[in-house]
């Protein structure tokens, strides 16, 4: 049965804007200008017969000229002394860590080209994440990155700057003033040591750890209720019930990827099939990726989340705490249920809360005691090591540093001038240490105002190791030499504290004699395998000596700064660039918002309804100001956000990261606040219009699905009576006649299950993709036209909910009261390689046909761009090229660069100007995997093959594999009865198969 | 001719006289070199040379530095001499960098003797070639090779001399004659240029006047230029035959024809990767670390050998390697664009085609040329008539396949998708 549910991609396409309507009608956003040549005036234009014959002499004669141009040769450059691992033409891959998490990297004869998860550490924390894929581009930022150690700006030396700091850390040392080394958190054992090592040679050194996100409300929350100042892990497989209340834990909240790998198998397909899913309440402002996620969504304003979190602490317990919620009927009847349902699931339920806040983390901690979290789902023994930043210790460092206690600051990976609240203090507390030194690998903001940098390299050319959870360690080892004269950080401070020793030395022997003392495992055991686990420690029981009392009180008072007039603001970290780290990296720049699907830009969320009301409009700019500071800022209509709160993205604005990333956005650090040395990330702001006007990049109304059904949601309850609900196939109703014959794959047939209910929509298959495809970054200009390249696209489409009722007529959702409670679903949408492929028919130049194992393949050199596959293509998937990425200077910050040029992967070709491209399905992935099994001369295994997309994806919502192969995962994947193909009615039979969406609502 | 066969005469003579003289002085232990010669061969070449160090040190004058006792217990086992604590035989290891010298166990003093002989003998004629003429055998077979060429080369100037003068004799018979006949001869020049002239314009005007002739050889020439300009046109950007010159004169017939080195020696990634690859100066070194080719320069490094020690920055004297390394820049030959992509393994090692079916008889090639013309046209029909090698197991998946081949039927690369766009252009 069909459901008649409407989806919408954006607001326009639900108010059928008249520019969307117009934009909506052409296949491209800018039509080509047939008519201006073929009116009157064009018609009647004359070209003197001269003028003609001369144009055409000319033209004849360039053209020949252009072509005799001499064959170029071609040198052929062997090694002198070729390694013994190296074949050239084969990779080589090694374990390295990025964020602490494991990955492997693909170096190709000599270079790194991938980060790809470690399939060892399944389970455990693997590089899965858009951030750590895209890391590799990093490396080749060269044209942004230091070549050389700096003192005032000039280069020097490593020598001269080792005498220069030597000399500062001996004066600081005998003026008995401190020596300050601030840094993100570390937990690098090597790191650590090496620091260690430091401090005995210059004994006043301290090391103050200091995150631009912080989660030391977390620490000390903990540390009040159970006297354990740690960041607890969190085991999402074991809760039945989630309630989250602001925190995007499965996004940028502590662990996002390690939790989306545990959250999805309670959720996925088959869990499904096992009769079993979660259910997921999520309270929050702002629309988060995880609150898209979630089955029941309520929005509420920043001021209001303590408040819940007593409500259900008042639920959950029976007590009456101060501060409960009023005024929000939706949420007051959500909270009910939802305290009826923790309590139903004690042991197997989780309450997280987002808020960087110790009495909101306090009561979280209490109700997380009252339902059983604690040693199921919560685990204080195995602590998370990633976040261990502390702002009481920052702001010591500044008091000491004004009060001129401070001889020499250094600063590892930390940008304070660029992310503290505060820069101003920084800055008078800076310019009072004697010597000051950044080891970071640009010019940044900080960095840029010391006296000297002494750059570190990247981690793919350099030895560590990191241990982002207790009893994990994972190896950091080079994959290529230090490209420029950079020098690791450790080791400067090794080489400045007197201790002659080789950094990998080093690392080998803290290895040796700390981690790995005791284990069976060697050195070189680790070296391969990329991480030691030395197993989980068996959970202690705590008991709760938390004030919740006096928490909910100060809630309450917390609660009343924000409420009042004007706009309740809420800080959140993008998902892409994160906390601005990653700022120049153009393929996070490029990856749209997983829910606004804005590129190149941060931006103001306000709720459709605020934006009527205050006179906002399509592409309008808003004054931002609170907390003494303001900005110019674009307005997003965000359906889901709370009414009366913005939310705006941190990590934008930064101006020393290099050409890709400066002035893209805003810097919204300011409006976060140190308060009690927790820093705050809500704040009362004003909002007012300003009369310019600027156009966001977004992705998501690029195309329109012209009120087709192509998403197929379920409840949870509906699927248990008919696990076939709603799915809608066509085939079950239809008979259907077809013009073409069968198309046979007597091979292989390589084919998709999509898994609806697994995908949360974060985007690192679409970085993995790029990567692995060689797909240009365009530029936000370019997006702006709707030419992003991206072959992998999420489409994410809104649906509107109210008091239990799906509104399913266009009338009824016009006349809503507010765009708050809104359901969305992410459809990862690529290339179908339709066995009926409608491109393929209306090729002109047969550029793109289909193959014996079910692909549609895609010649690039027959394509002489029509681009009549494109408009034939019903799924809007296929790329023009409209420039030559590679080879052009308007793309010099992201692609057009010798040095980022680097990164592509030779097995797969550059596409040039004027040529249609797609997803191949991996297809060289699919060739090599073919061929290795060839050369060992065995059957082909379910698994050998894996796809960029598929292979990053930690929630493993892509199914990859040969349907030929009844007992591949694919074959029984696609057997589910919840497999619908997109658009089956006009029988182009695709290949790939998506699964409903089910979702575990209270409704049901 | 009398001349040459008394020169003959006299050469055998004088040849024959050589030997004896050379064969009495080896005379005294004959049976000795002859073995020892044969065991310096199969033993000892690969680390030493008589005049030379190689490996190990040169080994003229070693029983003038040690007594012919000490070097049979030094040949048999020199580490446990050297275990032994025997002074000379500690200097002498640590004068050659701690090399170690195999032990020869399996020699019996006779034997060793006999290499020693044998070492001595070389020394001897290695001393007596710089000498000149001072030693008897080398010497007189050199000077009668010298006196023959001499002599050959007078009687070349002699007859050459003899032609010229008749040559001109000739001529001058023949010029003679010529001046007596002018007048006829002139007078029937005439005529026969008449007769020409006038049948060429008669055949001219009988071309002009039929107009069909004239259409038609004008087709015949349009269509001989089309053909030519599309078979031109064909072959814009198809290099076959294209033999670039290369950086290093390496000849693949001497490695691949007469030293029938296996291709794979070298291209070893042909077997198990995309790439060929050409070899890194590092192989070449495995074999020309020894081989100087010397004998081919008067006991001077090849030219073309030297140019792989700088390329690793060799020094044949020091046996050392330097800091300064040079890669070899060699002109590519086969060169594919780069939407085209090509695996050596999947050929070679999965298909089983011989080098030579693309690369052309590549062992007979002084200078390597592309052999293939390397279109698409030529993969296709290779694609189209190659069966497929399906002993293996991967292909027992190919359900298609097997039915196929229980008929009885051919499958080739074409039957199982080899020719579809996608499997080389991604």
């Amino acid at each position: 049965m069909d459901s008649n549910k409407k989806y919408w991609k954006g607001l326009e396409e639900l108010q059928q804007t008249p520019a969307f309507v117009e934009k909506s009608k052409g296949e491209f956003a800018e039509p080509i200008p047939v008519e201006d040549v073929l009116n009157e005036a064009g018609l009647s234009t004359k070209t003197p017969r001269r003028d003609f014959l001369k144009a055409l002499g000319f033209g004849l004669g360039a053209v020949t000229l252009a072509a005799c141009n001499r064959t170029p040769v071609h040198k052929a450059v062997p090694y002198v002394i070729k390694p013994e691992e190296v074949t050239p033409g084969i990779p080589n891959y090694y374990a390295s860590s990025f964020n602490g998490q494991s990955v492997l990297i693909r170096t190709r004869e000599g270079r790194p080209i991938l980060v790809e998860a470690n399939p060892n550490a399944v389970g455990l924390v693997q590089g899965t994440e858009s951030a750590t894929v895209s890391s590799v581009l990093d490396l080749y930022d060269m044209t942004n990155k230091l070549q050389n150690p700096q003192i005032a700006g000039k280069d020097v030396e490593w020598s001269k700057l080792d005498t220069t700091v030597k000399q500062a850390l001996v004066k600081a040392s005998n003026s008995g003033k401190q020596i300050t080394l601030v840094s993100r958190t570390i937990n690098s054992p090597s790191t650590l040591q090496a620091i260690a090592k430091f401090k005995e040679s210059f004994p006043n050194t301290n090391l103050v750890q200091f995150d631009a996100i912080s989660y030391s409300g977390i620490r000390k929350a903990n540390e009040q209720s159970f006297g354990r100042a740690v960041i607890p892990a969190y085991n999402f497989e074991n809760a039945l019930v989630v309630l989250s209340v602001g925190a995007d834990f499965l996004g940028t909240w502590l662990d996002g990827e390690e939790h989306t790998q545990d959250y999805i198998k309670n959720r996925n397909y088959k869990s499904l099939e096992g009769g079993k899913m979660s259910r997921h309440i999520q309270f929050e402002s702002g629309m988060s990726m995880t609150g898209t996620n979630a089955d029941v969504r309520i929005a509420v304003k920043p001021s209001e989340e303590g408040a819940v979190l007593v409500s259900l602490y008042n639920e959950v317990t029976g007590s009456s705490l101060p501060g409960a919620l009023t005024g929000n009927q939706r949420a007051a009847t959500a909270i009910k249920l939802a305290a009826q349902e923790l309590l139903k699931n004690r042991g197997k339920a989780v309450v997280v809360a987002g808020a960087n806040n110790v009495d909101a983390q306090i009561l979280a901690n209490a109700i997380n005691v009252a339902i059983g979290a604690y040693g199921t789902v919560i685990d204080l023994d195995n602590f998370s090591k990633k976040y261990q930043g502390s702002e009481d210790a920052f702001a010591t460092f500044l008091a000491d540093a004004n009060a001129g206690r401070v001889g020499v600051a250094m600063f590892l990976n930390s940008n304070p001038l660029y992310d503290y609240a505060d820069t101003k203090v920084v800055k008078d507390a800076l310019s009072k240490v004697d010597f000051t030194l950044s080891f970071a690998d640009r010019a940044d903001e900080t960095a840029s105002e010391l006296k000297a940098i002494a750059p570190t390299s990247n981690y793919l050319e350099s030895w560590g190791d990191e241990s982002s959870r207790e009893g994990y360690y994972t190896i950091v080892q080079p994959t290529i030499n230090p490209v420029f004269n950079t020098r690791q950080a450790e080791q400067s401070l090794l080489v400045w504290s007197g201790n002659i020793i080789n950094i990998f030395d080093f690392v080998k022997n803290v290895w040796e004699t700390q981690i790995l003392a005791g284990s069976a495992k060697k050195w070189k055991d680790v070296l391969q395998t990329g991480f030691e686990y030395k197993g989980k420690l068996t959970a202690n029981a705590y008991t709760f000596t938390g004030n919740v009392q006096g928490a909910a009180t100060n809630l309450q008072a917390y609660a009343k700064t924000l409420a009042g007039e004007g706009f309740e603001l809420s800080l959140y970290e993008s998902a892409a660039i994160r906390d601005g780290r990653f700022a120049n990296n153009a393929f996070l720049q490029e990856l749209p918002d997983p829910v606004s699907k804005v590129t190149w830009d941060n931006y103001v969320a306000l709720n459709p309804k605020d934006i009527e009301a205050l006179g906002l409009g399509e592409n309008s700019v808003v004054t931002v100001e609170g907390n003494n500071y303001s900005v110019e800022l674009p307005v997003l209509a965000q359906p889901g956000q709370a009414l009366g709160s913005a939310s705006v993205a941190v990590g934008y604005g930064r101006t020393k990261v290099g050409k890709a990333g400066n002035n893209v956005g805003v810097n919204a650090y300011p409006f976060a606040t140190v308060k009690n040395g927790v820093t705050q990330t809500a704040a009362k702001v004003k909002i007012s219009k300003v009369s310019r006007t600027y156009e966001l990049a977004q992705t998501q109304t690029h195309h329109t699905i012209e009120g087709r059904n192509i998403i197929r949601e379920t409840t949870f309850a509906k699927y248990l009576k008919n696990p076939a609900s709603e799915s809608g196939r066509f085939a079950d109703s239809h008979k259907s006649y077809d013009l073409w014959n069968k198309f046979e794959s007597p091979g292989h047939k390589w084919v998709m299950a999509v898994d609806l209910n697994a995908c949360t929509g974060c985007g690192a298959c679409i970085v993995a993709c790029n990567i692995e495809n060689n797909i240009p970054v365009v530029g936000r200009d370019e997006v702006r036209r709707r030419r992003e390249m991206h072959w992998l696209r999420i489409d994410r489409y809104y649906t509107i909910e109210e008091d239990g009722v799906d509104y399913t007529k266009e009338d009824d959702i016009a006349n809503l009261n507010d765009f708050q409670n809104v359901k969305v679903v992410h459809q990862p949408m690529m290339c179908q390689h339709c066995d009926h492929a409608p491109c393929e028919t209306v090729c002109p130049v047969l550029a793109t046909v289909h193959s014996s194992e079910g692909l549609n393949h895609m010649a690039y050199n027959r394509c002489f761009g029509t681009r009549y596959c494109a408009n034939n293509c019903p799924y809007k998937v296929r790329r023009f090229n409209w420039f030559n990425y590679w080879n052009d200077s308007r793309f010099d910050n992201y692609l057009n660069n010798e040095f980022t040029q680097l990164v592509l992967n030779p097995d797969v070709t550059t596409r040039s100007r004027g040529v249609m491209e797609k997803c191949s399905m991996c297809i060289q992935r699919i060739q090599a995997g073919k061929l290795q099994a060839k050369i060992e001369g065995r059957p082909l295994k379910d698994g050998d093959i894996k796809l960029a997309c598929s292979g990053v994806c930690s929630a493993n919502a892509m199914i990859f594999g040969d349907a030929n192969d009844p007992n591949s995962e694919v074959s029984k994947a696609l057997r589910s009865e919840r497999i619908y193909y997109v658009l089956e009615e006009i029988n182009v039979q695709p290949n790939i198969g998506y699964m409903t969406k089910v979702r575990n609502s209270f409704e049901a | 001719m009398r001349n040459i066969s008394s020169l003959l005469g006299k050469l055998a003579k004088t040849m024959s006289v050589g030997m004896m003289l050379l064969f009495a002085v080896t005379m005294s232990n004959a049976q000795d070199v002859k073995e020892g010669q044969t065991l310096f061969k199969s033993k000892c070449t690969t680390c030493h040379s008589v005049t030379k160090k190689v490996v190990g040190p040169a080994l003229a004058g070693m029983t003038e530095r040690h007594d012919e006792e000490w070097l049979v217990k030094w040949i048999k086992n020199s580490q446990a001499m050297i275990a032994a604590g025997d002074p000379t035989a500690v200097q002498l290891f640590e004068e050659n960098n701690n090399l170690v010298m195999t032990a020869f166990t399996d020699l019996s003093d006779d034997q060793i003797k006999n290499i020693i002989a044998y070492v001595k003998d070389e020394e001897a004629k290695a001393a007596e070639a710089p000498a000149g003429g001072g030693a008897e055998a080398g010497a007189a077979q050199s000077d009668d090779a010298n006196t023959f060429m001499i002599i050959g080369l007078i009687a070349i100037v002699v007859l050459a001399v003899v032609v010229i003068v008749v040559l001109n004799r000739v001529i001058r018979t023949l010029e003679k004659v010529i001046a007596n006949n002018q007048a006829a001869i002139e007078a029937a020049q005439a005529r026969n240029e008449t007769v020409a002239e006038n049948r060429f314009a008669k055949f001219a005007q009988a071309f002009v006047k039929n107009k069909k002739l004239v259409g038609f050889s004008v087709l015949m020439l349009v269509a001989f230029l089309a053909v030519a300009g599309w078979n031109t046109l064909w072959n814009v950007g198809v290099h076959q035959g294209y033999e670039p010159v290369q950086p290093i004169k390496f000849s693949h017939q001497i490695h691949a024809g007469v030293n029938q080195i296996e291709c794979q020696y070298c291209h070893g990634g042909a077997f198990k990767s995309k790439n060929a690859s050409i070899p890194s100066a590092n192989v070449c070194m495995n074999c020309h670390n020894t081989v100087t080719a010397s004998e081919h320069y008067d006991g001077e490094l090849s030219p073309e050998i030297a140019k792989i020690y700088r390329a690793v920055d060799y020094n044949p004297d020091t046996r050392a390697y330097g800091n300064n390394p040079k890669p070899i820049q060699w002109v590519r030959i086969h060169n594919l664009p780069d939407f085209a992509y090509f695996n050596h393994s999947q050929h070679v090692t999965v298909a089983g085609v011989e080098c030579q079916t693309c690369h052309g008889p590549v062992e007979t090639m002084e200078e390597v040329y592309q052999y293939s013309p390397l279109t698409m046209k030529w993969c296709i029909d290779c694609h189209r008539t190659t069966e497929v090698n399906t002993d293996n197991a991967y292909y027992d998946q190919l359900i298609e396949a097997h039915e196929k081949l229980k008929k009885g039927e051919k499958m080739t690369a074409a039957m199982i998708g080899g020719l579809e766009c996608g499997k080389c252009h991604y």
